[in-house]
């Protein structure tokens, strides 16, 4: 009969296949090889399709929109625009605020991720032991990370009170003045990273418990019968392997440091006098009460820009130096 | 070894992706519904054209975005109710839709050009020639003369506040002066007479013996600052060393006066000791007693009496050397443009009944807010309040004797009131020279006026 090289069936009845060519010669493997492309392409639509239709109609319609309205002088709720090109990037880069706001931001991104990773490992590191209570444990240094930033935001507000807080109260235990928290720089930033370190340190905590957890023991005993120490131990075998979760928290905590706006909105709305405003809070600043929404977009866009000029830096170098076990 | 590149790309690929994605989010911030390119002169045409109230039926559903001001939410559920006795064809959604006018607002800025508007909306000084400006709010007078709401009885000061160009673009609704507050306790125990002081010399005079009466950490006058505040009650100072913030829109900033205005603040806080910068809220450290004076919203006055344990007395702002006044300010309520005349009818049947002599003096009665009509204030129930609680009664007597209108620029330029904030705060709390403050907020007022306010005069 004929000689076509079938690929395994699948177990439901095949599909009416095309007529056999009359003269019996194979079916090219091309015409084969588009219609499996093809079903596949159909299951990738079917199931991928709508995240992708959500994705480019509430992600990338206005990222694209976004440029567009960079390059506009508007008012916010006008209907009318006025096109000027660059101006608003040339406004940007030229302004007075702006050295102030990008150092500020600097400052509150390196600190609260450094900050998160530093403290995080070390939470992670104690809770990986057996100690007794080890889940409540656990489940209190996570539970921050669940709350509303909002809400975390104006609670400690009251304990940061300079005159009736929590804060006020335990430095007077060691005999120390409360500072001005709200009003005497820079302790209004120092208050907003404390509080963002607070909130993000249990989400890095539970990342790196799980990273831990799949350090293989066996290395960890080797090392032990080659006689290194904890500290040995800890620094030649399981920073090594936790290299890829410390990548990830590294990527995701930058990014979520750079775009945090809750906290700082609840407890100082970036004030006093600019002090803890991020170049996120000035687009809001900017867009909201200033109603300039061209000029937003345009800072927008830096901070866009940013973002993925950080991410590739990342990828490009940090990757080689991660170990995967 | 050999499955290291296959791991790197599954791990690197979700990242990639959460990170486009974040950053995505960035800009999604500020992604709204686009304007048109053009000039403006086509829409304001198109709005112009006069509606036949008397031909047209009230909805039967409206919404109204409030931020409750003086914490009135049940005050304000009440007033519906009682519209709903009148008018049970009317239903009313009250939205809370910020925590204070600048977050009303902003919703309202970011809901412009949807359909998720509201019917009636709060539009305080410093936003409704904003929202005018984007011709976003109609003019009140038809629609009220064909009502009969009576717009003449209106306190004159308040409802002249929302006219431009012969029109009224809102009707007064939750509306304050600034007062000056004193603990009548302190003052006893301090000597002083039961009266605020009538000059800010006068205060400064008081500090020696009022000083003694506060305790530790606490200050004889104390301020807070912040937006949609600061800019309001140093009005006040300005005026009253003879300068302004603006002539019109011309910048007065760099006048004598105006410099002689800020230097005065400054001493306040950097030299003759009299007041301190309250961490938050002015309000909470006087009614604590940790401060013996402060300035406060009229509509603070009732919270005032309710939480405060000493006899709170309420005075005229001092003067200074060159004279004194008042600002006034709070919000009054806008009617949205784009809405059907069906839905603006019923909206305005409605802002005509919160605005009426009964509504008003039950919302001042509750609120310590002013009452907005001429009617009100002569009404039995407000002379009844005034005899049994006469605080209520100097915002009133305050507004008659020392009103003065707004300097253009603080309540017509978008964002103008934020950037004179930024200056107080630059003076009270570096003690920056105030010519030096004042002139590093000026080039961003005037490139607001220039981009926001100039091109649709």
């Amino acid at each position: 009969m004929t000689t076509v090289d079938t690929p395994p069936a699948p177990t439901a009845p095949a599909p009416p296949a095309p007529a056999p060519p009359p003269s019996g010669r194979p079916v090219p493997r091309s015409r084969l090889g588009r219609r499996r492309r093809r079903a596949a392409l159909g299951w990738f639509l079917l199931l991928a399709g709508p995240n992708v239709a959500l994705l480019l109609v509430f992600v990338y319609r206005p990222l694209l929109e976004s440029f567009y309205l960079s390059t506009l002088q508007w008012n916010l709720g006008s209907p009318v625009a006025r096109p000027i090109g660059l101006g608003n990037y040339v406004e940007w880069f030229t302004a007075p605020s702006t050295p102030t706001v990008v150092t500020t931001t600097l400052v509150f991104t390196l600190s609260t991720v450094g900050g998160a990773m530093v403290l995080g490992l070390g939470l992670a590191l104690l809770l990986d032991r057996k100690i007794a209570g080890r889940g409540f444990a656990r489940t209190v240094a996570f539970a921050p990370y669940v709350l509303s930033g909002f809400a975390v935001g104006i609670l400690w507000l009251f304990m940061f009170d300079p005159r009736y807080g929590l804060v006020q109260e335990l430095l007077g235990l060691v005999g120390l003045p409360s500072p001005q928290w709200y009003t005497e720089r820079p302790w209004p930033l120092v208050m907003v990273i404390v509080v963002y370190l607070w909130k993000n340190l249990g989400y890095v905590a539970l990342i790196y418990l799980a990273g831990l957890q799949s350090v293989p023991q066996d290395l960890k005993d080797a090392a032990a019968l080659d006689g290194a120490s904890p500290g040995r131990t800890l620094w030649s075998i399981v920073l090594p392997l936790l290299t890829p979760t410390t990548f990830f928290l590294l990527v995701t905590m930058l990014l979520s440091s750079l775009q945090s706006f809750d906290i700082i909105k609840a407890m100082t709305s970036g004030g006093p006098l600019g002090s803890t405003t991020t170049l996120m809070y000035s687009i809001y600043q900017e867009s909201f009460v200033n109603g300039r929404a061209g000029y937003a977009s345009a800072v927008a866009t830096v901070l866009f820009l940013v973002l993925l000029a950080v991410t590739a830096v990342q990828m490009r170098f940090l990757q080689r130096k991660v170990h995967y076990a | 070894m050999s499955h290291r590149p296959a791991r790197r790309t599954s791990r690197r690929r979700p990242l990639v992706l959460a990170s486009a994605l974040a950053a995505a989010a960035a800009l999604t911030a500020t992604a709204c519904a686009g304007p048109s390119v053009g000039s403006s002169s086509a829409a304001e045409d198109e709005a112009s054209e006069a509606i036949d109230w008397s031909q047209v039926e009230p909805a039967s559903e409206i919404t109204w975005w409030s931020n409750h001001p003086g914490q009135s939410k049940a005050v304000e559920e009440e007033l519906i109710a009682r519209f709903n006795e009148e008018h049970p064809e009317i239903e009313v959604n009250l939205v809370t839709a910020g925590a204070n006018y600048d977050e009303v607002a902003q919703r309202f800025q970011a809901a412009s050009q949807t359909d998720e508007l509201p019917d009636l909306v709060i539009a305080s000084d410093v936003w409704w020639f904003r929202y005018h400006l984007n011709d976003q709010i109609m003019p009140l007078d038809d629609v009220f003369e064909h009502l009969e709401a009576d717009a003449d009885d209106f306190q004159p000061a308040l409802y002249a506040d929302y006219e431009y160009e012969g029109q009224h673009w809102a009707a007064p609704y939750a509306r304050s002066t600034p007062l000056f507050y004193y603990n009548k306790d302190m003052w006893a125990a301090a000597g002083l007479p039961d009266r605020g002081p009538e000059t800010w010399a006068e205060l400064e005079e008081w500090n020696a013996s009022l000083s003694e009466q506060v305790p530790d950490g606490g200050s004889t006058f104390g301020l807070s600052t912040g937006p949609s505040w600061g800019a309001w009650w140093f009005e006040n100072m300005i005026w009253g060393h003879g300068g302004q913030y603006s002539d019109g829109f011309d910048l007065t900033l760099d006048s004598e006066e105006s410099i002689a205005g800020g230097q005065f603040l400054h001493d306040l806080f950097h030299s003759s000791g009299v007041a301190t910068l309250s961490a938050d809220d002015a309000m909470a450290d006087f009614s604590a007693g940790l401060i013996a004076s402060t300035i406060g919203s009229t509509g603070s006055l009732k919270g005032a009496l309710d939480t405060a344990s000493f006899e709170v007395g309420t005075a005229y702002l001092p003067d200074g050397p060159a004279g004194g006044g008042t600002p006034t300010g709070g919000t009054g309520l806008a009617i949205p443009s784009s809405k059907t005349p069906e839905q603006q009818l019923a909206a305005a049947m409605f802002l005509e009944f919160l605005t009426s002599t009964e509504s008003t003096a039950y919302f001042s009665e509750n609120t310590g807010y002013m009452p907005v009509r001429t009617s009100a204030v002569e009404s039995d129930t407000m002379k009844a309040i005034y005899e049994a609680t006469p605080q209520f009664r100097t915002a009133v007597d305050q507004l008659a004797e020392k009103a003065r209108p707004q300097d253009d620029v603080r309540v017509f330029v978008p964002g103008a009131d934020a950037l004179l904030n930024d200056a107080i705060e630059q003076i009270v709390i570096d003690g920056t020279d105030p010519r030096t403050a004042f002139e590093s907020i000026t080039p961003q007022i005037e490139t607001a006026y220039a981009e926001n306010v100039e091109p649709y005069l």
